[in-house]
């Protein structure tokens, strides 16, 4: 049996697959931008101790960390407008970047108020001492420190999202995946396609993985002894 | 000036202030001694309320407030009035000694960033660490760090200085540099009330000392009559021990 890889083919549909990837990290950065928000605002509100927020916010994190991401995409785009007729607008760019933004705000949420357990408590006495707000005390001493221990298990979760931008297919977006997709169904060179995209994953998270090194590398310099 | 008029404070059942009256005038030093436990630290974090007291009316410097109905704004004041030197120094991890002295004066004085660091620098090659301005608290030794600790207290010219054991986590090879940079802002009139296990240091740098015990200012007076002289059974008692351990 003779082994029929193109690998030409792999390499003539690349081109074509790289005008996808812009869309590909603008879904990612968009939604972690969204993600990094939300999960700070959840993230301090645990923390705050307010009643009935702080159930809330509770509630929302163990909901979010539970559903498959899939569920929860087609619960926003095919779902919501069902019941809010206002949501039938709503374009499936939209609805992902949505999507994938509420269930990674629960994830960050996790990791930063971990990261902003990790920080001292007499950081913050420090910063009151000598006269500034708690305000201050956090967007001064206590983030900048957080942020350092929350880069890795944040970065994973950038990394599972520029992956998960792939479900946004199941939407109707043309996107990476699906363009993918459409060409192996024309052509039938089904290996040779998904592999060009896989190649092309790994690609971008090598990338992303040299720009979290170089950050983790700069962060570290204070607490180098 | 700091007035201190019936401070009150309990962690739920334990009262650890229990109505404490306390004067100190401008340029005294105050060195609190008293047994672990006996709410030293406590009161010095009720002045700049890093514990809120439960009852009691502070007054230092301009501010005087009421801390049973104390406002955020009065609150924010009162802590203006004065400066910490922690036992753990507490310099900011993300910082270089410079900028842990000017972060203060910048953030919250709104001041220039150059004059800030005329200052910081000043400050630094006071407290002698004219060539660890650009160091981050990691690479510094903990009486290096306590130094860097003490200029960023002065920094803020602060009405009085708050020093909460200040060389208790040093090792003991850095304690005395830490001590003599204390006694070199003592001689500059510097407002101070330093809680210490330091005795010998206490006599020397402290113009009046207060003993506490469970919550209470047992006896007050010059070092020399507390030290030498003392008068009440629970003072002589605490120094004897002292003196064992020694």
């Amino acid at each position: 049996m003779e082994l029929s890889l193109d690998f030409g083919y792999l390499v003539e549909i690349t081109p074509e697959l790289l005008t996808f990837i812009p869309l590909t990290l603008f879904l990612a950065v968009i939604s972690m931008i969204f993600s990094i928000i939300g999960g700070l605002i959840l993230a301090l509100i645990v923390r705050s101790n307010i009643p009935v927020l702080k159930q809330l916010a509770t509630i929302y994190i163990s909901f979010f960390r539970a559903i498959p991401t899939l569920v929860q995409l087609f619960l926003i785009y095919y779902g919501l407008p069902q019941i809010f007729p206002a949501f039938t607008a709503m374009t499936a760019i939209t609805a992902a970047i949505l999507g994938l933004s509420l269930k990674q705000s629960a994830f960050l949420a996790e990791i930063f108020r971990a990261a902003l357990n990790s920080v001292d408590k007499g950081q913050v006495e420090a910063c009151l001492s000598v006269g500034m707000t708690k305000a201050q005390a956090y967007r001064r001493i206590v983030f900048p420190q957080a942020m350092r221990n929350a880069i890795p298990a944040s970065s994973n979760v950038f990394i599972g999202l520029i992956k998960e931008t792939s479900l946004a297919f199941t939407l109707g977006v043309v996107e990476l995946f699906a363009q993918g997709k459409i060409l192996a169904a024309s052509s039938l060179k089904f290996f040779e396609t998904y592999l060009a995209l896989a190649l092309l994953y790994w690609i971008m998270i090598i990338v992303f993985t040299f720009i979290q090194q170089a950050l983790e590398k700069r962060m570290e310099k204070p607490y180098i002894s | 000036m700091i007035t201190v008029t019936n401070l009150k404070k309990r962690f739920g059942e334990n009262i650890v202030l229990n109505g404490i009256d306390l004067h100190v005038n401008r340029g005294d030093v105050l060195a609190i001694i008293g047994p672990s436990g006996s709410g030293k630290s406590t009161l010095l974090r009720c002045l700049n309320l890093l514990e809120m007291p439960d009852e009691g009316i502070i007054e230092i410097g301009e501010t005087k407030v009421d801390v049973t109905k104390m406002s955020r704004k009065e609150t924010h004041l009162l802590r203006q009035e004065t400066a910490m030197v922690f036992q753990n120094y507490n310099l900011f991890k993300n910082k270089t000694a410079l900028q842990n002295v000017t972060e203060s004066l910048i953030v919250a004085k709104k001041m220039d960033k150059q004059e800030a660091e005329r200052i910081g620098k000043e400050l630094l090659v006071k407290v002698g660490l004219k060539d660890k301005i650009h160091q981050y608290p990691a690479t510094l030794s903990g009486g290096q760090q306590q130094r860097v600790g003490i200029a960023r207290a002065l920094a803020v010219n602060p009405h009085a200085i708050l020093f909460d054991e200040p060389t208790s986590a040093l090792d003991p090879e850095w304690v005395s540099e830490v001590l003599q940079v204390i006694k070199n802002i003592a001689e500059q009139n510097t407002t101070m009330i330093i809680v210490t296990h330091e005795m010998k240091f206490a006599e020397e740098v402290a113009n009046r000392v207060i003993f506490m015990a469970d919550g209470n200012i047992v006896e007050e007076n010059e070092p020399k009559e507390i030290f030498h002289n003392p008068k009440n059974q629970r003072t002589k008692q605490f120094l004897k021990t002292l003196e064992r351990d020694e």
